[in-house]
């Protein structure tokens, strides 16, 4: 039996509690297992993005309580939740989010820095992941130079930098065309599958749903189902 | 990494860097140029006083300041002026008889203080010769030759050769009438001063107080170094068995306290300037920090612990701040070093200014320690500055600042 990598159990999250109280997700139990490639899905506002965000230690729930790998993130002060972001959990966001100033290198090897890898370690890591997103003749590139689809792989590349447990993918592929976004997935399915990374993303895209082999949807900030698929 | 992306991240607005780098450039070498032209106008004043009129240092009868009067004398003035010219560190001495007077000419009289004084040693002492701005410095070589200054040859309605009489009292207090011939007219930066103090030549002057040829009321000693000064003053006392010797500072206590207030005078002018200079870095700063709200939130979401977070923004501020500073000062320093060179002309303010003892001629200045002072005071401007923009990107919570756009 595989390993429950993500627990979050009764999750719920209000916004604006003392004002006007806006419900993004209740009483929601997500059970995850190490290696699974899983599509949150749902209508825009359905809470995936404010679940996605407790899963991943940016937002802290109002009740309930997320565990990692075993362990429980939600009590963690805030120093320590940073920390074990760094070395656990990969973020994939919607805007690409690269540090603009920096090279695609440079951006891939800012997460290794953190961790105060050595220099050589490092330049290994950086160009063994930027060969995997396909990227080794853009290491030298700046987000500027880059197309959206290459900047998220840059992105996906410094996700996996610190070889974490979870790569948490917030609509991934929202602004990127077919051709690029059915690379990202590629390259997704493919670490998936070769290095037993646990994928867990938000999506409304349909080509991102069909890879996919679990898919949990979500309406109004409730699970509304829970089924497993065979990718095609 | 993170030294290297502040520095990348402050080139990001190049525009907006370079605005915020010359404001603090010029904000800086104004200020210090303000600073050294001020300071040139005081040390100006400074000079004129020590190399015209008081000398580095100056001896005297105990009794001789408090009481006034000519009677309080330094004995063996000659053997004193032998041995203190014998030291290196002493440029020149002189000695003069003084005595306060009354000054008639055939119109009007007017109060006056009264040198007795060798002619050529005042030449390198405090220059008198050079301000002669009508007839001569006596050149007759007649024991009733009088120098005045311009301001009181006009209140006398005299002119060179006119005939003036002096009157004062000798040391047995009886009063003593002299005619003088006027033998020039001088003029010297010291507007107030000319108009009281009046030469003649010093063996007659002691002659009608009834001194000894070797008595006098005062010794004027101009140093090399001035940083003997101490150690001259005391040299110096201890060659006069009643005397007192007493430095420029304690002659002229107005003159410490405008060195005093100078110091102050620079914290408080450079201390405005960085406050405006504060507010502008911030203002920057702060707009840096706004606009990157979704990138720190992603760097908080991978893993940039907020003291990184702090730090950075710090260093973004600290290198603008410390790449103008600099410059300011370097342009500053060449400014004041150029123009102290070869000076700045107010002439036209020069009646006004020559009245408060001040030249036409500025010659900016400004001590290296005051350079240290204003680079320091930059960078604690600077660390100041850097708090609040860093602090507002601490309050950032990730998941907020990411979903902002």
């Amino acid at each position: 039996m595989a390993k429950t990598i993500i627990d979050a159990h009764n999750v719920s999250k209000v916004y604006n509690p003392k004002t006007v109280p806006v419900h993004a997700v209740q009483n929601v139990h997500v059970h995850i297992e190490e290696g699974e490639f899983v599509a949150l899905v749902g209508p825009s506002g359905s809470g995936k993005s404010t679940l996605l965000n407790m899963i991943g230690g940016l937002d802290e729930p109002t009740t309930g309580n997320v565990i990692i790998d075993g362990v429980e993130i939600t009590s963690l002060p805030e120093n320590k939740l940073i920390d074990f972001r760094l070395h656990n959990i990969g973020f994939v966001f919607q805007s690409f989010n690269l540090i603009p100033v920096l090279t695609a290198k440079e951006n891939v090897g800012f997460v290794l820095q953190l961790q105060n890898m050595s220099k050589n370690e490092r330049e290994k890591r950086v160009m063994q992941l930027l060969n995997e997103v396909g990227l080794e003749d853009k290491v030298n590139s700046k987000p500027g130079e880059l197309s959206g689809g290459q900047q998220q792989r840059v992105a996906v590349a410094r996700a996996l930098a610190s070889k974490p447990k979870i790569i948490l993918a917030d609509e991934p592929t929202a602004n990127l065309d077919s051709k690029s976004a059915g690379n990202l997935l590629d390259i997704m399915a493919k670490l998936n599958k070769e290095e037993k990374i646990t994928f867990l993303f938000s999506t409304h895209d349909m080509r991102v749903i069909k890879k996919a082999r679990r898919v949990i949807t979500l309406v109004d900030g409730k699970i509304d189902s829970d089924v497993e698929q065979i990718p095609t | 990494m993170l030294l290297q992306i502040a520095w990348r991240n402050i080139w990001r607005n190049k525009t907006r860097s370079f605005v915020v780098i010359c404001s603090i450039i010029i904000g800086l070498w104004a200020g210090v140029f303000m600073l050294a032209f001020s300071w040139g106008m005081y040390k100006n004043n400074i000079d004129d006083t020590v190399f015209k009129q008081l000398s580095h240092i100056q001896i005297h009868h105990p009794s001789f300041k408090v009481e006034n009067e000519s009677k309080y004398t330094i004995t063996n003035t000659n053997k004193i002026l032998q041995q203190l010219k014998s030291n290196s560190i002493i440029a020149s001495v002189s000695a003069r008889v003084i005595t306060t007077g009354m000054i008639t000419s055939p119109t009007t009289a007017s109060g006056v203080k009264i040198y007795g004084i060798n002619p050529s040693m005042e030449t390198t002492q405090i220059g008198l010769d050079e301000n002669v701005r009508q007839g001569a410095y006596f050149k007759s070589g007649k024991n009733n030759e009088i120098l005045i200054g311009e301001k009181l040859a006009k209140k006398l309605k005299i002119k060179v050769k006119s005939k003036v009489v002096l009157t004062f009292t000798d040391i047995e207090s009886d009063m003593v009438s002299a005619a003088f011939r006027v033998g020039g007219l001088y003029k010297s930066k010291n507007i107030s001063l000319d108009e009281i103090n009046v030469y003649v030549q010093q063996h007659h002057l002691a002659n009608l107080l009834g001194l000894e040829p070797t008595e006098s009321n005062e010794i004027a000693i101009l140093l090399t170094n001035e940083e003997q000064l101490d150690s001259i003053k005391k040299y110096s006392a201890s060659l006069v068995s009643k005397g007192k010797a007493e430095d420029w500072k304690e002659l002229s206590p107005e003159l410490g306290m405008v060195i005093e207030s100078f110091n102050m005078y620079t914290y408080i002018i450079t201390g405005i300037i960085l406050l405006a200079l504060t507010f502008g870095i911030i203002n920057t700063m702060l707009m840096s920090v706004l606009e990157r709200v979704r990138e720190l939130g992603m760097l908080m979401a991978i893993g940039l612990n907020k003291r990184k977070i702090f730090f950075m923004i710090m260093l973004e501020t600290l290198y603008l701040t410390l790449l103008g500073c600099p410059i300011g000062l370097l342009l500053g320093w060449l400014s004041i070093n150029f123009l102290g060179k070869h000076g700045i002309n107010i002439s036209m303010f020069s009646e006004g200014l020559a009245s408060y003892g001040f030249s036409s001629i500025i010659y900016p200045s400004l001590d290296q320690e005051k350079y240290i002072i204003v680079a320091v005071m930059c960078f604690i401007t600077a660390l100041l500055a850097a708090v609040y923009p860093a602090y507002k990107a601490l309050q950032l919570n990730p998941s907020e600042a990411i979903r902002k756009i």
